[in-house]
């Protein structure tokens, strides 16, 4: 008989079970890298649909033709007052092509992801957000990607 | 999601607010400047500040060598309420 009843159990009050590690190496150079952003700020464009602030797991693609002034913040769970004077608070976009111009980075890349935390359907977040957030990152050929959240 | 974009092969790295969470959620790397839920990426009108914490999460990016590592980052922003 296993004497493991819950494996990875940290403590016998309730909390949550820190998952097994997920590893990607980093094989290239910052300067040889396309950037992108991942955010659970709730971030998108204008002309989107807002996100449900009582719990979403849908997400919304930015592409980098929007302007970050154009962008704007949906979400329910944090006091959103800095990110409305500045949307770069949470999604730092002008840095990123400051930090490409410079070359310290090869490329911001041409798609990010806006998508609202601190809530909702895990499961979705899980099997079904994160899945298609990572596919279009894959397609368009992203090499890393920051994320604000937390 | 940062879980489910490394699983897909690509490195990430996470601005947190709050990095006793993030450890907890199973983050595979993460930063964490002295900043308020909100303004992850430094004070809002600050492209310095936000610029320096982005350098230095992309530098973290390359430097941390194992999973569920938060480095501290000496960035301090306090949002006035």
């Amino acid at each position: 008989m296993s004497l493991t009843v819950v494996k990875g159990l940290q403590s016998e009050i309730f909390v949550p079970i820190t998952p097994p590690p997920v590893w990607a190496p980093v094989t290239k150079e910052l300067k040889d890298m396309t950037i992108a952003l991942a955010t659970a700020a709730g971030v998108h464009h204008k002309k989107d649909k807002r996100f449900n602030l009582a719990g979403d797991w849908t997400w919304r693609k930015i592409t980098d033709q929007m302007k970050s002034s154009e962008l704007m913040v949906s979400h329910g769970g944090y006091d959103n007052s800095d990110v409305n004077k500045d949307i770069n608070c949470m999604f730092p976009i002008d840095r990123i092509h400051e930090l490409a111009k410079e070359g310290f980075i090869k490329a911001c890349a041409p798609v990010h992801a806006g998508f609202m935390g601190g809530g909702g359907d895990q499961e979705k977040f899980k099997h079904t957000t994160g899945p298609e957030i990572a596919k279009m990152f894959v397609e368009e050929g992203v090499d890393a990607v920051i994320l604000t959240a937390g | 999601m940062q879980r489910a974009i490394e699983a897909a092969g690509i490195p990430t790295i996470i601005i947190a607010a709050l990095p006793p969470v993030v450890k907890q959620t199973g983050t595979p790397r993460g930063v964490a400047p002295l900043v308020p839920m909100g303004a992850n990426a430094g004070e809002p009108n600050n492209p310095e500040m936000q610029r320096a914490i982005v350098k230095a999460t992309l530098e973290q990016l390359v430097k941390i060598e194992s999973a569920g590592k938060v480095v501290p980052l000496p960035f301090e922003y306090t949002a006035k309420v």
